[in-house]
């Protein structure tokens, strides 16, 4: 086998073990990931010390996420703030609690 | 915006620096440039609502409908070269349109122009160049893969991707090494595998990698090759350190690697961020320390919106000679000096010196960045 194709395996190899990685995380993390938007709609629901507790979390994340590239942004309304999340996801490749958590700390 | 150091490249593929040619007289251009400022007056108007109707509310966020957005990065930016003056207006218009719980589609187009006194000296002439940055269709498929087809930004090293647009770079010049393997125009056409999960509750790991198909189509140009990023982020000391690879599945068949670095300490306003590159096109590094002057002994009030930054970059040509790449060994130190209005409107100034076997220069660039984002429908919840 040419190094070219050590190489070209190397990475499909990689991907698929990303892929099946990603895929079986995420099989167990339908609780797991969840877990932090779940213990955080609990905790949301069970008082407003928790929910100061998650807002000072989101606000947490959002400095040391948000003004990594750029400088940290203004909040934006709801909607449109949602789909920015969602593009700085897919961008930053921020995880899905720092998503959440920011997203609920930028629509207060 | 790529300021090209004249006599450091060949023609380029997307050739930096030169861009714009509606030929004309001084006199219009210099109402054209009166027109560019108006135009910058209106959008930063524009944007003031989209901070306004920002709610005080707290909403149930998992039930908050995603609204398509339009944003864009507008900048007017003179920048003066070993002595000539060049005119560099741009827009770069981002159009967001999420679909579902999982979807995005985004795409990003940059318009731009560089207007420089012809060989007559008279007036200011250049061509308006258009580029399809990126148009990609992404699926988030769990919290750790997202997928994405179509054309994309190469996810090599971190210029290209998270520091190019015009508002969001602290010097207006492109780093020397940011052509290594970032592909023609800078984008891939193909498929991208990326994600970002954690690994301990102190550290998040990033990754993306990419298959891209040859397309010689112009303005979505691209190399068929394949290649991966990875990054390690601490979020509590703000550190990132990560690697890059590429193997082009055409021509020569080469490899090309790198590595990066960011450090924004969370006790001060300091932005550190270093590269370093290599392919047989040549190799090379830089480094980019950016302060914004938060704690001023002295006026404070003014000096908070001030950022100071450097960067010092050197570049070490290799075996096969690459347009977008200086011919020769070069180095270059810049300095700069950007006011913050608001987060998204500044002006940015800096001054850069490059020493080259060829001869040295100076670059000089003045301008005013503007970032707008507005909302394609309700950008409220009802
Ligand atoms: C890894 C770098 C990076 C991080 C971290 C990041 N951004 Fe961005 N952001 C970008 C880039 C690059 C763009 C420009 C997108 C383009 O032009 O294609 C952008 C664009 C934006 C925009 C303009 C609208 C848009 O979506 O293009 C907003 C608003 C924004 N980011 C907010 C945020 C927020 C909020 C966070 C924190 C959750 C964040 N960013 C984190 C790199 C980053």
């Amino acid at each position: 086998m040419t190094a070219r194709r050590y190489v070209t395996c190397g990475i499909l190899t990689l991907a698929m073990a990303l892929f099946l990685t990603a895929g079986a995380l995420a099989g167990n993390d339908r609780s797991g990931t969840a877990n932090a938007p779940a213990t955080a709609t609990t905790a949301a629901a069970s008082g407003k010390q928790d929910e100061a507790a998650l807002r000072i979390e989101g606000e947490r994340r959002f400095r040391a996420n948000c003004g990594r590239c750029h400088q940290a942004p203004h909040k934006f309304p709801p909607r449109m703030m949602a789909t920015i999340i969602r593009h700085m996801r897919v961008r930053a490749t921020l995880t899905d609690e720092d998503m959440r958590l920011i997203l609920q700390y930028m629509t207060q | 915006m790529r300021l090209d150091l004249e006599g450091t490249s060949g023609t380029s593929r997307k050739k930096p620096g030169v861009r714009g040619s509606r030929i004309r007289p001084i006199g219009i251009t210099r109402a054209a440039s009166q027109m560019a400022m108006r135009c910058l007056a209106v959008l930063c108007l524009l944007g003031i609502p989209a901070v306004a109707c920002a709610q005080s509310e707290p909403l149930d966020f998992d039930n908050i409908k995603p609204v398509p957005v339009f944003s864009a990065g507008v900048g007017f930016i003179t920048a003066f070269q070993g002595g000539t003056p060049n005119l560099d207006p741009l827009v770069s218009p981002v159009i967001l349109v999420p679909l579902g719980q999982n979807w995005l589609i985004e795409s990003r187009d940059t318009f731009e122009s560089d207007l420089a006194p012809p060989p007559d000296g008279i007036g200011y002439k250049g061509v308006l160049e258009k580029e399809v940055d990126y148009l990609q269709v992404d699926y988030i498929a769990n919290p750790y893969l997202t997928v994405t087809v179509g054309r994309f930004l190469t996810p090599f090293g971190i210029f290209n991707e998270r520091l190019y647009p015009i508002w969001i770079r602290d010097l207006q010049s492109d780093p020397l090494i940011l052509p290594i393997a970032t592909g023609p125009s800078g984008a891939q056409t193909g498929a991208m595998l990326r994600g970002g999960f954690s690994i301990t509750p102190r550290v998040e790991m990033n990754y993306a990698t990419y298959f891209s198909t040859l397309s010689t189509i112009n303005r979505i140009d691209s190399d068929r090759d394949a290649g991966f990023r990875t990054g390690l982020f601490f979020p509590g000391p703000r550190v990132e350190i990560g690697g890059s690879f590429q193997h082009l599945l055409q021509d020569d068949h080469s490899n090309a690697f790198g590595f990066h670095f960011e450090w924004q300490p969370p006790s001060t306003s300091l932005d550190l961020r270093a590269e370093y590159a290599r392919s047989h096109n040549g190799s090379g590094y830089w480094i980019e320390p950016a302060y914004k002057l938060t704690n001023a002994p002295i006026w404070r009030h003014e000096l908070r919106h001030v950022q100071l930054v450097g960067r010092m970059q050197q570049f070490f040509t290799g075996t096969v000679v690459d347009d977008d790449l200086p011919v020769l060994n070069t180095n270059m130190f810049e300095f700069g000096m950007n006011y913050y209005f608001r987060d998204d409107i500044r002006f940015v100034s800096s001054y850069g010196r490059q020493f080259a076997t060829g001869g040295n220069e100076n670059v000089w660039t003045l301008g005013l960045t503007y970032r707008v984002a507005l909302p394609l429908g309700h950008g409220d919840v009802q």
